[in-house]
């Protein structure tokens, strides 16, 4: 189900101030897609996602998920959470300790009252997607930590809601099992026609999971597109900083090529993608990933995009070498072929690739 | 939304009055010039108590009592827990049962029974030692002050050790291995490293029993007066209960002072346990301590520890068993077995004022921790999830009469009890019950609270329950172990009350622990010990029942 937000706002008062949560957002979640909100800590994409959820009630703008309207300030309608009929997965996982798995799971049922049939059969169908059957009667509380986290999943999906959220649900996973679970989610929620709203701050964890992803930043939607649109081409200064780790260089557009551009900046002219169609004569910025950066034992091979620099700092990080090189004033990150016969304070040539970096607005 | 705003304001009137109400009733009446009326303001009480030739060997006496019970208390505890935490000493589990005691025996029985054992006339261990070495005269006189304080330090070892066990076994084990590695030995680490950093913990342990013995009576009547050594409870009480005139102006006047002591102390504590957070050690990596091997000394301290149960535990229970089938005190031999009888436990059931006693306990420990845990759900509610700046105030006043001496706040409830129709009815001694032990109800809720993380209501009402379901489903089994725990610690409480039940109980209010007091004051010890026996019975009996309830509705 389509979820259309319009002009939603909420304050929050603290200490005496006011802080804005969220600031006039306008956005549409569409169908059967998996969504996430990502940014920073307070960036208000959790006060978001409780207010899709019913959990916390905005100061105005207008809240619909499918036909229905569930929140709107002018109309003076809000239905209540049990009344919306959505499925989330909370950071916590918030299982009840006092349930068994099965209680737990059939908890949604029951506030629907099923027959006990019924709702024997679709817990028993949920757990085994989840992979926990054989599970039922374990106390909840005996379960590990990505069991609970299946736990939580099956009981969000038991009722078959068309709107599933998450509250960062890996965050308290540790690394490995984080990756694992990742995919697994990602699986479990491409096989259900179902539209998911997931809301994390691990950039990596929205590149992976996300049809579409938006970013969020002081309680404004900043960029909306999907990972790979994000990724390579995105407008925002802010996002691609914060999506990836990303060198970024000022200068001046001074020719357009086709749908590439040539920027003037102060180590010298470089040549880029311009997917925002800056015009000549405008000041903006290259944004170049460590990993599109390529290394010159020479430069003899001469062309566009090569330049001459001095190596800062090097670490050896295992699968590379993490360096800092400065060309000129500027100091540029890379990453390095363990392959590569390198030194600290040696020379090196680096070569931009002119297809994986990309002109922003200043 | 509207229900909270007049739910708080409701609450702080209501813990406001319990407790703010004796205070201010205590200070009115300490400058008033006759009980029960307010009329004329006079300094006169205060110039009578204190110029009183005897307050201060009483002040001297209270320091030395309070001082040395926390030493016994706090030095025990702290052997204790390091044997516990620190070493590989075998049957941990006497370290648990240890730390419930308070829970099992009333202090003033815990005191009777060392009084049969070891009073220099007819006390039993006494009288057995005389007849083994053939001597004159009684080797141990408890009716002093080194008795005294051996009876309390006992009693609070508990306290002492609830605080210090803790503070021992989150301690950052590798402080000491990085000693160990300087160079130092064993004895010079724990000197130098362990004991400093555990500092605040002790200081803490010793400032908490120096308010319990302050506010202590049953060690201080039972022991303290045949002796003639008198503290300020004990004087305030003989201000009060003695002699044709009662001054209740006087008694306020001195009870001022313990007031105004403890609650000094008590601040210093809670100023103490919050610089403590400058020593916390405990890191979040798993660390298990390295166990200090006791090799040869393994059974000798485990003997040592057994025996201090057993005097904790059995002895007391053992004495007062005994001496209810006895007509008098005396040796256990073939003619004490040959003079047992049930005599003393048919004239205690057939006493009406021992059955009214039990009657009125029984009902104040119901439905007083009733209503208390009652009290305590919605004070612990508003404290843990409204917390507004008006919970705060909520919060400090509910816990503000733990450090009100009993008998003090007894004489504040009496000036304020006087002039209404409340006045020697058993609903004044509930009302002073749950003011003086509402911090004890309070407690556990509010941790049982503290585990409901709003997501676990929160993911309820998205599964689809309303907010009646989710407190049903959710809330309310999840606070069950809260309120059971809660419960039988006020009903125990309660059922046992001392302190201000001498002050505020009148005939026709009698209870069970003054019941026992007169018994013990008439020197009846055969029906004071049968009488005592019912006692432990029945509060062992409502910790079963109310523990068998709690897991029938967790089970649900």
């Amino acid at each position: 189900m389509e979820i259309r937000i319009k002009g939603l706002t909420r304050d929050y008062y603290s200490e005496g101030k006011r802080i804005r949560a969220l600031d006039n957002i306008d956005l549409t979640i569409p169908a059967n897609r998996i969504f996430t909100l990502l940014g920073p800590s307070g960036c208000g994409k959790t006060t978001l996602l409780r207010c899709i959820v019913g959990l916390e009630t905005p100061d105005a703008g207008e809240i619909a998920i499918g036909d229905e309207i569930v929140w709107s300030t002018e109309k003076g309608i809000f239905v209540p959470p049990e009344k919306r009929g959505l499925g989330m997965v909370f950071q916590t996982y918030a299982i009840w300790p006092h349930m068994t798995v099965f209680e737990n799971v059939a908890y949604p049922l029951r506030c629907r009252n099923m027959s006990m049939e019924e709702i024997r059969t679709r817990v028993a169908r949920f757990l085994e997607f989840v992979q926990l059957d054989g599970f039922e009667n374990r106390p909840a509380t005996k379960l590990s930590g990505g069991q609970q986290q299946r736990v939580a999943l099956a009981r969000a999906l038991v009722a078959e809601p068309k709107v599933i959220l998450f509250d960062e649900p890996l965050s308290n996973l540790d690394a490995k099992l984080r990756e694992e679970t990742r995919k697994e989610l990602r699986r479990f929620l491409t096989g259900l026609n179902i539209t998911a709203v997931y809301v994390t701050h691990d950039r990596v964890e929205a590149l992976a999971l996300s049809d579409l992803i938006a970013i969020m930043r002081a309680g404004r939607i900043v960029e909306v597109g999907d990972p790979k649109q994000i990724y390579f081409r995105s407008g925002d200064r802010f996002v691609a900083d914060f999506i990836g780790r990303a060198n970024l260089i000022n200068g001046k557009v001074a020719a357009l090529e086709g749908s590439h551009a040539v920027i003037e900046t102060n180590i010298g002219a470089i040549v880029g993608l311009n997917p925002q169609g800056i015009e000549p004569g405008t000041e903006a910025m290259l944004c170049v990933r460590p990993e599109f950066i390529k290394t010159e034992a020479t430069g003899a091979a001469g062309g566009r995009n090569l330049f001459r620099g001095k190596i800062e700092t090097l670490l050896f990080i295992g699968e590379a070498y993490e360096g800092e090189v400065r060309i000129g004033d500027t100091l540029v990150t890379t990453t390095i072929s363990p392959t590569v016969d390198v030194v600290e304070g040696g020379e090196i040539f680096l070569s931009f690739d002119t297809d994986h970096c990309f002109l922003l607005p200043a | 939304m509207a229900r909270r705003s007049v739910l708080t304001p409701a609450l702080i009137v209501i813990v406001g009055f319990l407790t703010i109400s004796p205070v201010l009733m205590l200070v009115a009446g300490s400058f008033s010039e006759g009980f029960g009326t307010f009329h004329g303001f006079t300094a006169a009480k205060y110039v009578e108590a204190y110029t009183d030739p005897e307050l201060s060997a009483i002040l001297l006496d209270t320091a030395i009592f309070t001082l040395g019970s926390a030493a016994v208390a706090t030095l025990l505890a702290l052997f204790l827990a390091y044997v516990n935490t620190r070493t590989d000493i075998p049957f941990k589990f006497f370290f648990g049962i240890i730390s419930i005691i308070p829970m099992m025996i009333p202090h003033i029985l815990f005191s009777v029974s060392w009084v049969l054992l070891l009073n220099p006339s007819n006390g039993i261990l006494n009288r057995y030692l005389m007849g083994l070495f053939g001597l004159k005269e009684a080797l141990f006189n408890i009716y002093s002050l080194p008795g005294m304080i051996l009876v309390e330090g006992l009693l609070d070892l508990p306290i002492a050790y609830l605080i210090l066990a803790p503070a021992m076994s989150a301690f950052d084990v590798s402080l000491e291995e990085s000693s160990r590695a300087c160079g130092a030995n064993t004895f010079r680490t724990l000197t130098r490293v362990t004991l400093p950093v555990l500092r605040p913990a002790i200081a803490a342990s010793v400032i908490l029993v120096i308010v319990k013995s302050l506010a202590s009576f049953a060690v201080p009547s039972v022991i303290g007066t045949p002796g003639r050594i008198y503290v300020l409870a004990t004087h305030i009480y003989r201000i009060i209960a003695t002699g044709f005139s009662p001054d209740y102006g006087k008694a306020a006047a001195v009870g001022m002072s313990a007031l105004v002591a403890s609650i000094l102390l008590v601040y210093l504590y809670r100023y103490l346990t919050s610089e403590s957070d400058r020593y916390v050690t405990i890191s979040s990596r798993g660390f298990k301590p390295v166990l200090l091997e006791l090799k040869r000394s393994k059974y000798p301290l485990l003997g040592l520890i057994g025996l201090l149960s057993f005097v904790l535990i059995v002895v007391p229970v053992m004495v007062l068993l005994y001496t209810s089938m006895l007509p008098y005190i005396m040796v256990p031999d073939a003619k004490a077995f040959s003079l047992m009888s049930w005599k003393n436990w048919w004239e205690v059931l057939r006493d009406p004022i021992s059955l009214l006693a039990l009657k009125n306990s029984l009902m104040l420990g119901v439905v007083g921790a009733t209503l208390g845990v009652i009290l305590s759900i919605f004070v612990s509610y508003v404290i843990v999830k409204v917390r507004t700046a008006a919970a705060g105030i909520l919060e400090s006043l509910s816990f503000l009469s733990f450090s009100f001496p009993g008998i003090v706040i007894g004489v504040g409830f009496m000036w304020f009890f006087v002039r209404t129709p409340l006045y020697a009815t058993i609903w004044a001694l509930l009302i002073g019950y749950v003011a003086a032990y509402l911090p004890y109800g309070i407690r556990p809720l509010s941790s049982a609270f503290v585990q409901i993380h709003s997501h676990l209501e929160e993911s309820s009402k998205v599964c689809g329950a309303g907010p009646f379901t989710t407190l049903r489903r959710i809330v309310i089994p999840l606070l069950i172990p809260g309120i059971v725990s809660g419960w039988i610690l006020m009903a125990t409480m309660f059922l046992r009350e001392l302190t201000l039940s001498v002050v505020l109980s009148r005939p026709g209010t009698e209870v069970l622990a003054v019941q026992i007091l007169r018994f013990a004051e008439d020197g009846l010890w055969g029906r004071l010990s049968a009488l005592g026996i019912i006692m432990i019975v029945i509060s062992s009996a409502l910790v079963a029942a109310a523990s068998l309830l709690g897991k029938a509705l967790t089970k649900r």
